[in-house]
């Protein structure tokens, strides 16, 4: 018993200075920032930011560990970070995509800042450099100013940031770029050289800049885009083997822009559509899948009357069904409880599926603040386990519903902060494929455009698209086949035999739950309700042999 | 890349699924009557339990699939 306390406090030590040793491995001086641009986008209310890095390995030994830094209240409405690798230059560029992880830096920095480690595939030499580009999403980062604000008004909003970039390396150049939607820009804070042309902003270049050093700056702007945020989704799938896969989605929708003071003038709002409520949305889009069918879309009140259902054909036959919730809204809050349930028929069931949750409408996008994905597993299925590409947090609850004696797994995923670039992950220009096939008719490019046009475009062809644009030498049957199959098959169980790794072309992983079932588990309804037939015919031939008679 | 999927469809095509549904009921229907047909016409020495019991039997089997083709045809997918 002592021996083994032993051994296990001496295998903790050896281990704790493992890891001692090998955090020590790549101290972040190491690395120099060459060049850095970083483009910021504010059209909308998620915010990306586009930073692209040239790092290069000043030190001595090779490193493969890069250290980004943000400030603690940029980490608190991070929504995502990406990073890829660039390789290649001008138009033949190849990108890899690289793990990022927070981190905590063991030497004290003078500020305050939340650290993410960039993992490269390959250590870079001494000496050598390489080209990042790394993507962050902000949610809930800009400020409405002034805070209330009537119909007829515009929304302004305000952006914090810093004009030179925070970093735990020495930054040889820089330049920010801040994209507005519009041009009215009604301040902004100047740190030479600033220049503004037209919706964009240019803090730089700036040269040579020591680590962590930085510059708030603010833009007071114009943003009409509507705050669109989901403050709650739960999506619950309940998956069946006898064909049907029926979702649920319960969103609490909410205006999350300047509050609106004042009356609200219907007559005003639908005849100046362009001066009043212009930071209003009007509707929300839901791109669902094809074949789908008993969609309903309900309210707090009930149906919602003003909603539409429309369906796109293509060319060969394949029908995509767009769902358009005409609804105006003014710019208060308006909480709004849309349950929209769709059930969809022959689809292709087996033991894993994928499952792209969150559509959106075209011109804006929804960001999300919490979101469940309950999927409801038929009942004596075993070992769910979902396998999603960006953190979440899942646990298993049980459900009873028609016919139900055991109860089944339900498999509920949960997301904080959500957003659209989570479904289209920060996508290579090109991807690395083994093409298997070859053939690349003019058909398939026009009907790839085809699709692009009606796919939300979150979804990958959108990429595709712009991959055929590249290199046409390229065969790309197969993708369009992927890009068929994804297409169609959003709502698909499909059969693994090992794992359908999308992740080989680099296409965005989906959402996948995997989970073994036994088809004879289905046997177990019929033969449930035959037994209680029974049980009623055993009750009238025992009443009958028995013979009981109140009078003889 | 991995195989492409393959799909699984129910073992029933749901095309079927009304037609299955009011066949088997009105099959085990029939068989239910003739079940209370022999009771109620049979006596007490000719009555055979194996033959209650069996036609009982069959006449559940046909009933429960039904009913269960008949929730799968209104949609409540169990």
């Amino acid at each position: 018993m002592e021996a083994r306390i032993r051994a296990r406090v001496t295998l903790a030590l050896t281990l704790f200075a493992l890891l001692f040793f090998v955090s020590r491995s790549s101290p972040p001086r190491q690395f120099v920032i060459s060049d850095a641009k970083r483009r910021i986008d504010l059209s909308s209310h998620i915010i990306n930011v586009h930073l692209t890095l040239k790092v290069e390995n000043a030190g001595t030994r090779p490193a493969s560990e890069v250290v980004l830094a943000l400030t603690p209240t940029e980490v608190d409405h991070l929504a995502m970070v990406d990073a890829l690798a660039i390789k290649g230059k001008r138009k033949k560029t190849t990108s890899v995509r690289l793990e990022v992880k927070p981190t905590e830096l063991p030497d004290a920095p003078p500020i305050d800042a939340k650290y993410f480690t960039i993992y490269l595939a390959n250590p870079l030499n001494s000496g050598e450099s390489t080209t990042l580009e790394v993507l962050y999403v902000f949610t809930h980062f800009l400020e409405p100013f002034p805070e209330e604000i009537a119909q007829s008004e515009s929304q302004l909003v305000f952006y914090h940031d810093t004009a030179l970039i925070l970093s735990p390396y020495h930054i040889k150049q820089q330049t920010t770029f801040i994209k507005t939607p519009s041009t009215k820009v009604e301040s902004f804070i100047r740190v030479e050289p600033t220049n503004r042309v037209g919706t964009e902003i240019k803090y730089g270049p700036y040269e040579d800049r020591p680590p962590y050093s930085i510059s708030p700056i603010h833009v007071h702007f114009e943003n009409n885009s509507p705050f669109a945020v989901v403050e709650e989704l739960v999506q619950e799938i309940e998956i069946s083997h006898w064909g049907n896969i029926q979702v649920t989605e319960h969103y609490t929708v909410v205006h999350a822009g300047a509050r609106h003071k004042g009356v609200f003038s219907r007559v005003d709002y639908q005849s100046r559509q362009f001066s009043n409520g212009a930071s209003s949305f009007r509707h929300l889009l839901a791109r669902l899948p094809p074949r789908v069918h008993s969609v309903y879309y309900r309210d707090e009140i009930g149906n919602i009357s003003s909603s539409h259902l429309r369906t796109n054909s293509l060319k060969n036959g394949r029908r995509s069904i767009a769902l358009c919730v005409l609804n105006a809204r003014c710019i208060d809050y308006s909480i709004a409880n849309v349950v929209s349930s769709f059930m969809i028929m022959h689809l292709h069931l087996n033991v894993a599926f994928a499952i792209i949750p969150v559509e959106a409408s075209r011109s804006w996008k929804l960001s999300h603040v919490i979101l469940y994905l309950e999927v409801v597993l038929p009942e004596g299925s075993t070992d769910p386990s979902p396998v999603v590409p960006f953190p979440v947090e899942h646990r298993l609850e049980a459900k009873y519903s028609s016919l139900d004696v055991v109860g089944r797994t339900v498999v509920v995923l949960e997301k904080k902060i959500f957003v659209p670039m989570h479904n289209s992950h920060f996508q290579s220009q090109t991807l690395e494929l083994k093409i298997l096939e070859i053939g690349f008719d003019e058909n398939n490019h026009l009907r790839c455009l085809s699709f692009v046009d009606s796919l939300p475009d979150t979804i990958v062809p959108a990429k595709i698209f712009s991959l055929l644009m590249l290199s046409r030498q390229t065969h790309i049957k197969t993708i369009y086949q992927l890009c068929r199959m994804l297409f169609l098959h959003r709502w698909c169980l499909v059969e693994r035999a090992t794992f359908f790794n999308l992740v080989s072309f680099n296409l965005p992983p989906l959402w996948q739950v995997y989970y073994t079932f036994k088809p004879i588990f289905m046997l177990a309804e019929p033969l449930m309700l035959a037994s209680a037939f029974f049980m009623f015919f055993v009750a009238c031939v025992a009443y009958i042999h028995i013979d009981l008679s109140i009078r003889k | 890349m991995a195989p492409p999927a393959k799909a699984i469809t129910s073992p029933v095509p749901d095309a079927w699924y009304p037609t299955l549904a009011v066949l088997m009921l009105a099959i085990g229907l029939v068989l239910t009557a003739s079940f209370f047909i022999y009771e109620a016409t049979s006596s007490k020495r000719n009555r055979s339990l194996a033959k209650e019991l069996t036609t009982g039997g069959v006449a559940s089997v046909f009933l429960g699939f039904g009913s269960l083709f008949l929730l799968l045809s209104a949609g409540v997918y169990v």
